[in-house]
């Protein structure tokens, strides 16, 4: 388990670096949106390795309540880019 | 037997996760990206989740929501980036 | 008929959230999900409804396949088609239909027109002639 968990921080490296290194924003978002589901189920993996099944909860409230902050957020973008380009 | 085939599933939840987030790193198109994406987090994260499911058993109904909502979520994201993230071509909305 | 599948949805969710079937919690359930507001659109038919949920669970191993066919044969071709919407369906529906096509890693639904045309955004291996 603990290998696990350890590729998973290994595989979470790669949208941060991504997002640092990429000035456009919606391969930025694309890196957000990959960073908040892997995070989550790290979450739960965590839960299992700990055998601490209160961790879990939070992790499934967090994968339930989704990544509906991620959407409105392009919505906004989106508008934000076409009221600046006319 | 059952620790085998949660390693198995889990070790394939990790390789898609590796294949698909790596393509985050180059030069293509957003919408590529977001192809690979849904392999590396919807199918990677499910299969991750059965991996813990056959675990641990007894919490079914909190794992299957979270399979679940991992389902929907993340193909509607991918949805929704893409609808924003690409120019209107001939009509708004 | 399909209005009942809207019950059966918020209970399911009820159950798997709190993982208790004893009578006060059933009791619970069934009141909550009787009174949250119900939207007033036409709900479709219960043949569709039972035929797309049914391409749902048919599209979970369709969509592995597709997974293991991207990483085994590289697909480096994009290509924007047009698919047909099927026709009278209502939004749930569409939303399940847009559901379908984009969980499959090898298409995602890039935009829908109101006169019933997706634009689905596809990999391929060879490019479009």
């Amino acid at each position: 388990m603990t290998a696990v968990i350890l590729a998973m921080i290994a595989a979470l490296l790669i949208p941060m670096v991504e997002a640092f290194q990429d000035e456009d924003i919606w391969q930025r978002m694309l890196a957000f949106a990959s960073i908040a589901t892997k995070t989550s189920v790290m979450i739960l993996a965590v839960s299992v390795l700990r055998d601490d099944w209160m961790i879990g909860v939070v992790g499934v409230l967090i994968l339930s309540v989704g990544n509906a902050a991620l959407m409105l957020l392009a919505h906004v973008i989106k508008r934000l880019n076409e009221v600046t380009e006319g | 037997m059952i620790n085998i085939l949660s390693d198995g599933c889990m070790i394939i939840g990790l390789v898609f996760w590796f294949w698909g987030t790596w393509p985050l790193l180059g030069q293509r198109s957003v919408l590529y990206k977001l192809h690979s994406l849904s392999v590396a987090d919807t199918l990677g994260s499910m299969a991750i989740v059965m991996g813990l499911l056959l675990r641990i058993p007894h919490e079914w109904p909190l794992l299957l929501l979270a399979l679940i909502s991992l389902a929907i979520w993340n193909t509607v994201l991918g949805y929704v980036l893409a609808y924003c993230s690409t120019r209107e071509i001939g009509h708004d909305g | 008929m399909a209005g009942y599948l809207n019950l059966l949805l918020r209970l399911t969710i009820w159950f798997l959230l709190t993982a208790d079937l004893s009578w006060d919690n059933l009791l619970l359930g069934v009141t909550i999900a009787v009174l949250l507001p119900r939207g007033a659109t036409n709900p479709g038919t219960l043949k569709d409804w039972l035929y797309t949920l049914g391409e749902v669970v048919a599209a979970i191993p369709q969509a592995y396949k597709e997974a293991f066919e991207i990483m085994i044969y590289p697909h480096h071709h994009e290509a924007i088609t047009l698919e047909r919407a099927k026709p009278r369906r209502t939004p749930s529906l569409l939303f399940l239909d847009i559901f379908l096509i984009t969980f499959t890693p090898k298409t995602i639904v890039q935009h829908y027109c109101e006169q019933g045309w997706y634009e689905v955004h596809r990999i391929q291996r060879r490019p479009t002639p």
